[in-house]
């Protein structure tokens, strides 16, 4: 029976990567923790996890469970924190964790906090840091109450080492027949990329409003992301005006990523944008105005034109 | 039958009149060209009730202004002068019209009237001129066919009606001196004195030669009742088809309302209340002046000529906004919105090309003015336009940026404020563009330094200062402007503002012809004109050196609806330097750059945008520097060159930051 | 069919730093409201009711909603600071009482950015839920819901039988401008205003705020002139490259 329950998030039965770093967090309350997937044919990923000093790998296996509806997820989640007897359940900030965890915190009824970046523990209480209007307060937050929902940023929080023993793996006993049944899932854009996840890159090259059009974008910010293995996003001007797809967008609504380099072309700083890099460890700005605000914020800035200086970039790169 | 009148007898030289039509047949005559008078006076009567469907007023009371309009746009037919075959056709077929029309009824007069003048000197004379007249016509009708035929422009207008109007001009004309040649014939006149009815006697002496007296006056009197009869069924049906302008269009052009051209007419919350609405809803919201106007258009199709959003594919063309509109006044009126398109009405500039254009005085950007602001208050705005509104209304400028950093642009320049520099003579107005974006900021800037050098006692306003409201006024929301304006007069009172100058022509136009409908009274100046001042007084240097090959992109707002050219062009000193050029359609005829009417704050796809026509016009001619007065133009126009071949080599200044280039190169070093 | 949206008044996301910021309505709300109206345009429903929690002062913001074209609105007067889980059971009470088909709503709210309330209303109602929703379709006579989602993956396409709840993403649509004399003329529209009491619901915070401090500001680096400076430092200074 563990006190914390991970919730690992899967990707056409692949571990999303980011969604460890919660295990990170349930490391730092203390207390046994066990993961928790689900899906349908998750053998496989089940033994992947089995070395990240988990007490069990619980895994929820059905063909009702095949694609992640919010009721039927909540419901079988639910019911696996019955099971433990656990007090807390985590996960990481994504659209999936954040669709349907609070429908599982209301089942649990059980507040939740959403963006966790860090935590206090004094005197017995534990205290949570989270990003406020768009990240430009930062709140600190007491929860009260038997069960709590919480959420982690995953940048906020290393990667866990999978070295600790391995564990059991459990499949977990819940009746699918009785799973709701309000919810059908159509469709997903299916987009087969050679790059890596947006979320998980160690380099992200982002394009605004002043790449034009799709063509420029792709050869201009694709180009410079490929040279140097990156992951390609965009500003939410860039995503409107149909340059880039929506899944690009980094920023207050879109994605927060802190990669170790993030390269802004032709992105002038509005502070929505902002509010998703901040936390990337070398930004470098190229915009042809000298006074816009990214400047402010980037490590190093290049003034110019950028359908002169990003192809320069990209010939520097591949010469080595 | 008249005895043939000797050499010597000139001032007994007349005619007979209805001298082959017998009494019975006269009466006739009265009778028909009574009832086709009775039929066009039924149907004007008609439109007249039509337009009585408006809102009262909105007519100009002046008589004086009625007699020098009529007299300026009716007679000398001032806006109808161009250099074009159009231009030319127009002024024979009305004069010819005119004079025909006016000689006509004199003989009627001297028929009936108490004295008979109809003869000596005056009548040679008289036929004469009619003959002129009436070959100037007919030339007129045969140009006009010509035209129709094959040049083809498609804002003319294509109709078989304009056929059918065209041909019975034509036959008219044709007829006129047909009766008039039949009867020399038949009447036997003296050859010098035919001489004098030159086209009849022609046509006589070669077509008519040897027709004998009798078939001759048969076929006068066959051709003579063509001829009536065609007059009876064209006057009856003047009102069927184009003629129509010849009466509508002279009653707009004395009753239009006498207004600032830039100048837009204020709601009042009572009206919003009382019809709860805000600007035009149904044709009958519309004033009666205004549906008259609609009445008075010729579909010449010069407006859509001029106006830029047709030039660049969007669905707007002023004259389809009239015609569309008549339309639908011909059908008992109904909601405008179901006739005039959303997008018709956002597509418009107010560059007011259509207005300068129109030989009526038709006022097309009141009309999408008054239907806009419908729209606004059926929440039929959103996107960028709403959310630069929704700006003004919390902001105070419609980029959103904090109002406390009006002063932003100033940094390092030591600026006077109305703070540190209260007993100020001018007010320098900055406007929002000059203040937050961050191109037209280095135009705020090159302005206070060339005032600080010339030692211009001004100040600016800082915090102060908020958007004067024209992007609400022109996008439609009538009331947040009047919020903007009212704030703005207490300021300026407050401060004691007598005179204000300003960069931006919006600003400027707004401030000098709408802030008195507040009570705010100002001599506002822009800054060109200020700048040439100080150029002429020497107070700022006048030196020219070497210069780049330079054009001038006249901003609307001040040069067509403000007519301020000749200030700009002196800033720049283009008289002296011989790398000048024009641009085409330039000075008061000049081409928006798109920005105006809150267009500024609409997205447009690359294809549709007047900016890359406009500066495909300024690269071609060569120059290397483009000089504007506008910081929204300048905004445009940068955009424009950038996006357009050929434009690698151009820049994009204001003209006071040309000026102050000068200056600094004129320093001695 | 009736759709209920719950709204929040929130402070001017867009303010410039050192102002007083005005209140505004929530701009995730603003769209679920104009995709409200839109439905009803469409004939589709026939009623849009508009619910909100707060203080009096918060009117302002109710009006604004009213005046974009609701049919009726609630206050429920509570002036606490309330947290997401609090509000989503005040407000089940609400949805209970008013029965509408759809519950329309923002994502998030722009001062906390939680994106909790939506989710937790439809697991207390037990109703079926479409988040962070960029199209919205009505099918099957209007028993069900087909939304487009923005999700980390890409777009992805589900249905949900009515009664659902549905949160909006910043691409559902452009909400519509209110001028002043529709304002004027939403001040004629009745705002009820409703205590839990009434209301029959008595809910406690689970959250408490302690503190709010300011990020540390990242500090500015430095300007270079050219590609070749910038590998440069890019490789040897920062040992990213």
């Amino acid at each position: 029976m563990a006190e914390t329950l991970v919730l690992i998030e899967l990707d056409r039965q692949q571990v999303k990567r980011p969604s460890l770093h919660a295990i990170t967090l349930a490391r730092q309350l203390g207390g046994a923790y066990a993961l928790l997937i689900l899906g349908h044919g998750l053998d496989e990923v089940a033994a992947s996890l089995i070395s990240y000093g988990a007490s069990a790998v619980i895994v929820a296996d059905d063909s009702a469970l095949a694609e992640p509806l919010a009721d039927r997820y909540a419901a079988v989640i639910a019911e696996a924190i019955r099971q433990q007897g656990a007090k807390t359940l985590l996960g990481s900030s994504s659209t999936f964790s954040k669709d349907i965890l609070p429908r599982v915190a209301a089942l649990l009824d059980a507040p939740m906090l959403t963006d966790v970046l860090a935590l206090e523990k004094s005197d017995g209480a534990t205290t949570y840091r989270r990003p406020t209007n768009a990240g430009s307060m930062l709140a600190t937050v007491q929860l009260e109450g038997d069960r709590r929902v919480l959420t982690a940023r995953a940048t906020a929080f290393e990667a866990p080492a999978a070295d600790a023993a391995p564990c059991a793996i459990q499949q977990l006993k819940f009746d699918a027949g009785g799973l709701p049944n309000g919810m059908q899932f159509i469709s997903r854009e299916e987009r087969v990329s050679d790059r890596p996840d947006l979320t998980e890159a160690r380099v992200v090259v982002s394009g605004g409003r002043p790449l034009k059009d799709s063509e420029h974008f792709e050869r201009l910010v694709g180009g410079l992301a490929d040279a140097l293995g990156g992951a390609v996003g965009a500003t939410r001007a860039a995503v409107d005006a149909g340059m880039a797809p929506n899944d690009y967008q980094v920023g207050q609504t879109g994605k927060v990523v802190a990669p170790e380099l993030y390269i802004a072309i032709g992105i002038s700083g509005a502070i929505q944008h902002l509010a998703g890099i901040k936390d990337s460890r070398i930004i470098v700005a190229i915009n042809k105005d000298p006074d816009a605000p990214i400047f402010e914020m980037a490590t190093y800035g290049l003034v110019g034109d950028l359908h002169q200086i990003v192809p320069q970039l990209i010939e520097s790169i591949r010469k080595g | 039958m008249v005895a043939p009148m000797t050499a010597l007898d000139v001032n007994s030289t007349t005619r007979e009149v209805f001298g082959n039509i017998a009494p019975w047949m006269q009466v006739v005559f009265f009778v028909m060209i009574a009832a086709s008078l009775a039929v066009l006076a039924w149907q004007v009567l008609a439109h007249f009730w039509q337009w009585r469907q408006g809102r009262p007023g909105g007519f100009e009371k002046d008589w004086r202004v009625w007699l020098e309009r009529l007299t300026v746009y009716g007679l000398a037919q001032k806006r109808v002068h161009k250099k074009s075959l159009g231009a030319l056709l127009h002024l024979l077929l009305f004069s010819g019209f005119l004079v025909l029309t006016i000689g006509t009824t004199l003989l009627g007069i001297a028929q009936d009237g108490p004295y008979y003048f109809h003869h000596g000197w005056y009548y040679l004379l008289y036929e004469l001129t009619m003959d002129v007249f009436g070959v100037a016509f007919c030339l007129g009708c045969l140009l006009a066919m010509y035209r129709r035929a094959f040049a083809r422009k498609p804002s003319l207008g294509h109709n078989w009606r304009d056929w059918w109007l065209l041909s019975s001009l034509l036959a008219l004309g044709i007829t006129g001196f047909a009766v008039e040649a039949l009867r020399l014939h038949y009447t036997q006149v003296q050859p010098w004195l035919a001489h004098w009815s030159t086209v009849g006697w022609l046509i006589d002496s070669t077509m008519l030669r040897g027709i004998d007296l009798g078939t001759a006056k048969t076929m006068h009197l066959v051709t003579w009742w063509l001829h009536t009869i065609l007059v009876a069924g064209f006057l009856a049906s003047i009102p069927v088809n184009r003629f129509l302008h010849v009466i509508t269009g002279p009653i707009n052009i004395a009753a239009r309302p006498q207004r600032p051209m830039g100048q837009l007419v204020p709601l009042t919350m009572e009206e919003v209340e009382q019809s709860g609405r805000t600007g035009v809803h149904e044709l009958a919201d519309f004033k009666q002046q205004q549906l008259l106007s609609l009445d008075a258009c010729m579909e010449c199709g010069r407006c859509e000529d001029a106006c830029p959003a047709t030039a660049t594919g969007k669905p707007l063309s002023p004259k389809a906004v009239v015609v569309d509109l008549r339309r639908l006044m011909s059908l008992g009126g109904g909601d405008v919105h179901q006739t005039i398109r959303d997008e018709t009405l956002w597509a418009c500039t107010m560059c007011q090309a259509c207005v300068q254009e129109c030989p009526v005085l038709i006022g097309h950007v009141d009309l999408i003015s008054d239907m806009r602001r419908d729209l606004i208050g059926e929440g039929k705005l959103s996107g960028p336009p709403a959310k630069a509104l929704q700006q003004i209304g919390n902001q105070f400028n419609p980029y959103g940026r904090a109002n406390a950093d009006r002063l932003a642009w100033a940094e390092g320049l030591d600026v006077p404020t109305v703070e540190t520099n209260p007993n100020f003579e001018y007010l320098f107005w900055v406007g929002c563009a000059a203040s937050f974006d961050p191109r037209a900021q280095k135009v705020a800037r090159a302005t206070a330094r060339l005032f600080m050098q010339a030692g211009v006692n001004f100040a600016v306003l800082g915090k102060e200062e908020t958007c004067t409201g024209d992007p609400a006024r022109r996008i439609g929301d009538e009331f947040l402007f009047q919020e903007r304006a009212q704030t703005n007069i207490e300021t300026l009172g407050r401060r004691q503002v007598k005179k204000i100058v300003t960069p931006c022509p919006h600003c400027h136009n707004t401030l000098k012809n709408e802030y008195p409908q507040f009570g705010g009274q100002y001599e506002v100046q822009h800054h060109s004109t200020l700048l040439a001042e100080l150029l002429n007084s020497g107070r700022l240097s006048n030196e020219l050196g070497e210069t780049d090959p330079i054009t001038l992109h006249d901003p609307c707002y001040l040069a067509r609806v403000n007519g301020e050219v000749d200030a700009t062009r002196a800033v720049i000193g283009a008289a002296r330097n011989e790398q000048f050029r024009e641009m085409p359609r330039c000075g008061k005829k000049t081409f928006c750059c798109g920005a105006g009417g809150g267009r500024m704050w609409f997205d447009e796809p690359p294809s549709e945008r007047v900016s890359n026509l406009r500066a495909q016009e300024a690269i071609a001619t060569g120059a290397r520097t483009l000089a504007t007065a506008c910081p929204f133009c300048l905004n445009m126009m940068s955009d424009g060159i950038a996006g357009t071949p050929g434009g690698e080599q151009v820049r994009v200044l204001d003209i006071a930051e040309v000026l102050l280039d000068r200056q600094t190169s004129a320093r001695p070093k | 069919m009736k759709i209920v949206v719950p709204f929040k008044s929130v402070p001017d996301p867009y303010a410039g730093a050192g102002e007083a910021a005005k209140s505004v309505i929530n701009p995730f709300d603003e769209i679920a409201i104009e995709e409200a109206l839109r439905i009803r345009e469409r004939g589709e429903a026939s009623e849009v009711v508009g619910v909100t929690i707060g203080p009096a002062a918060i009117d302002e913001q109710i009006r604004s909603a009213l005046a974009m074209g609701m049919n009726r609105a609630f206050r429920i007067d509570d002036a606490r600071a309330l947290d997401p889980y609090a509000v989503a059971r005040i407000l089940r009470v609400f949805i209970e009482k008013e029965a509408p088909q759809i519950v329309l709503m923002g994502k998030q709210a722009v001062d906390d950015d939680s994106n909790q309330v939506g989710q937790m209303l439809a697991g207390l109602l037990g109703w079926p839920q479409a988040t962070f929703v960029s199209k919205i379709e009505l099918i099957e006579n209007n028993t069900r819901v087909q939304c487009a989602r923005e999700t980390d993956g890409g777009l992805e396409v589900i249905t949900v039988t009515v009664p659902a709840v549905v949160t909006t993403d910043l691409r559902l649509n452009e909400p519509r401008y209110v001028s002043l004399p529709g304002l004027m003329k939403a001040r004629k529209k009745p705002i009820e205003v409703l205590s839990c009491e009434q209301l029959g619901v008595s809910v406690q915070p689970m959250t408490k705020t302690l503190s709010t401090s300011r990020p540390p500001k990242r500090a500015g680096g430095t300007r270079v002139e050219s590609v070749e400076e910038l590998m440069v430092k890019l490789k040897q200074e920062a040992k990213v490259l």
